[in-house]
């Protein structure tokens, strides 16, 4: 054990010394965090809007209150003719403008329905659709309150849809997704990186001429990355939490134990990844090839994985990432318990047996 | 009982032979060269040897213990310097002293009395990253890594290479002083210079052992005359050479011209002079010199041939 404490010894001063290095592992998570946060992010905020009220009853002013109040909208002008708004969008610059009908009140509450009109500034097309929904919400929010029978708006779709993200939240689709490529890139990418550097330089071959257990080596290599990744997750979660108002409605204890069981998981990749490469080169790219590419493009984090032939969906069961993001999801958001989640876990703990006893036996072989 | 005992051992990458039958015994307390050019098959020897290769055929044993079956004991009592250096740039000398001594559960303490003629060359130096060191100091370095936990059997893979001739001189006194604390050190280099430090040495050459001897019985067993000459063109004297009748071997040796004769020198001299006379060519003069153990090597080369 003393060996194994001194190899550990040796890579946190290989860490700490390479202070490049460890300033990008320890910063990306926080960039792409607020990246994907501020800049990235699906969700607008203060879109400026103009509504045309030309109803000017009660139940439109609830509406416009409504609207102008959710946090997405900022009502910048209330114009009085159609050219005006026209005008508005030219020099106000707003994306969006409504028009609400004569008689608003009087066709709820005679013909049970009312028209909505909807002018979106398609230019950016994105955007457009987000706000579309964003209202499409609200008016379902409205009419909800509204409490009048039979009220059909054809929105019980979308309601199905986004259940657990009304709003169309996007930050409870990427940090999850983040958290993955963190893990992934410190644990298996640095790991294997570091331990291929060791086979490049030479170091390797003075550590198998001492009578150290091969093991050692590599689970002394593994451990300290594991170490910096959890730090590294924990930050993003402590960011999407309190500045991003993320939920965690499940038990953090739970939600730490999936991260810890996630890690292993990516580590032992990374173990994998360095029995079979020889150079830096060789682990990064299999580790992007491999590894980074698979995780980005099959686990549901920025594609949805429904829509996909089924050779692809096949080929995401086959990585750690789509799991983890399930069930990441469901303890954070739907705050699911460690019996609603234990198939993940299993499946997870599974992959990192096999890929360690992989890698193991091909740790020790001479030619 | 020998130290190390080679039986027939072969290695062959892909097409390439690199060891062909190699049959070799190393003594106690000895100092063992192994002597060739780039490429002879002496790291490949060293690979298999210090256990991290294997030989295709052919069994070996290192202080009476199996390659094969007890490497992990071999282990323990080898000490390994590579050719290229193989320590963590990034650690300091201490650091990278105190991981490897760990390494063979041992400590800088423990086994003072071997290393402290290097390790206090090295003290001014501790705290220094080892990449930071000149090339002299990180070998000096690797050799106090390699003898930390006090190994019986030292082996050196050209050790000398790329260092200034201070330096190498004083590494070889160093070796010196390691071989009478009762180390046995097996040393390749590519330096013939080098070869008569050694007790004995083998040449070796495209993966065969040419000739296993002490260096002084190398160089009385030379079989012809040497004589050396100093000419300014040494190429133009080459392509006429193969128009001399006489049996004899030809070789460039810096600026000077090598030339061995096998028939009695009394007559081949005179003999050799009026060739170069006749065909017109300007020469200083030619004198008689003992032979080094490269112009051993290269005889000892010719005659396998």
């Amino acid at each position: 054990m003393k060996e194994l404490r001194m190899i550990l010894h040796k890579e946190m001063i290989h860490i700490m010394r390479d202070k490049i290095t460890l300033f990008l592992v320890l910063a990306i998570p926080i960039m792409l965090v607020l990246l994907f946060g501020f800049t990235i992010s699906t969700e607008i905020r203060n879109a400026k809007i103009a509504i045309f009220d030309q109803a000017k009853d009660s139940q439109s002013q609830t509406l416009i209150d409504k609207i102008s109040s959710s946090g997405y909208f900022q009502v910048v002008a209330y114009p009085e003719t159609e050219s005006e708004i026209d005008q508005d969008f030219k020099d106000l610059d707003i994306k969006l403008a409504i028009i609400i009908p004569p008689n608003f009140e009087g066709s709820l509450e005679n013909e049970k329905m009312a028209t909505l009109q909807i002018i979106d500034d398609v230019s950016d097309l994105n955007v457009a659709s987000i706000l579309n929904n964003y209202i499409l919400a609200i008016c379902h929010d409205f009419i909800n309150e509204y409490n009048g029978q039979g009220l059909e708006d054809g929105s019980i779709d979308i309601v199905t849809n986004m259940l657990y993200n009304p709003e169309a939240n996007s930050v409870y689709m990427f940090v999850p997704g983040i958290i993955t490529l963190i893990m992934i890139i410190v644990t298996a990418l640095m790991s294997s990186i570091t331990l291929a550097r060791e086979k490049e330089t030479g170091t390797m071959r003075m550590l198998l001429i001492t009578p150290v257990k091969k093991v050692y080596v590599i689970v002394g290599k593994v451990i300290p990355y594991m170490g910096l990744s959890l730090i590294s997750t924990i930050m993003i979660i402590v960011i999407s939490v309190f500045v991003f108002k993320m939920p965690i409605n499940g038990s953090i204890a739970l939600l730490l134990l999936l991260c810890i069981i996630f890690m292993f998981t990516a580590a032992s990749f990374g173990m994998m990844i360095s029995a079979i490469s020889k150079t830096q080169i060789d682990a990064m790219m299999v580790t992007m090839m491999g590894l980074f590419l698979p995780t980005v493009l099959l686990s549901g984090f920025l594609f949805p994985l429904d829509n996909m032939p089924m050779i692809f969906q096949i080929l995401a069961d086959i990585f750690p990432a789509k799991w983890f993001i399930i069930a990441i999801k469901d303890v954070m958001i739907k705050g699911s318990g460690f019996f609603d989640i234990w198939k993940y876990l299993g499946i997870l703990i599974l992959m990192a047996i096999v890929l360690i006893a992989l890698s193991l036996g091909n740790v020790d072989k001479r030619k | 009982m020998s130290e190390i005992d080679i039986q027939h051992i072969n290695k062959r990458f892909g097409k390439v032979e690199a060891l062909k039958d190699i049959n070799l015994t190393v003594e106690a307390g000895e100092v063992f060269g192994l002597v060739g050019p780039d490429g002879a098959g002496k790291s490949t020897l060293f690979n298999i040897l210090t256990t991290l290769l294997l030989p295709d055929s052919g069994s070996a044993t290192i202080l009476g213990m199996d390659i094969i079956n007890d490497y992990l004991q071999i282990r323990r009592s080898i000490g390994y310097l590579p050719g290229v250096f193989s320590l963590y740039p990034d650690l300091s000398v201490q650091e990278n002293l105190d991981f490897f001594a760990a390494m063979y559960k041992s400590s800088i303490r423990d086994n003072m009395n071997i290393i402290k003629p290097i390790w206090d060359q090295l003290l001014p130096f501790k705290d220094r990253p080892a990449g930071k060191l000149s090339g002299g100091m990180k070998q000096k370095l690797a050799l106090c890594c390699a003898l930390i936990h006090k190994p019986s059997l030292l082996f050196l893979d050209e050790p000398t290479t790329g260092v200034d001739p201070v330096s190498r001189r004083e590494f070889w006194d160093i070796l010196k002083d390691i071989q009478h604390k009762g180390v046995t050190v097996v040393v390749s280099t590519p330096y013939m210079d080098e070869a008569t430090r050694c007790d004995r040495i083998a040449l070796i050459q495209n993966g065969n052992i040419i000739e296993i001897n002490t260096p002084n019985n190398i160089i009385a067993n030379f079989k012809g005359h040497l004589c050396t000459m100093p000419t300014s063109d040494i190429f133009g004297l080459m392509k006429i050479m193969d128009r001399f009748e006489l049996k004899c071997n030809y070789y460039p040796y810096g600026e000077h011209f090598h030339i061995v004769f096998y028939d009695d020198i009394k007559k081949a001299l005179p003999a050799f002079e009026q060739f170069l006379e006749k065909n017109g060519r300007v020469h200083g003069e030619i004198s008689s010199i003992q032979p080094n153990i490269e112009d051993c090597f290269i005889e000892l080369i010719q005659m396998k041939l």
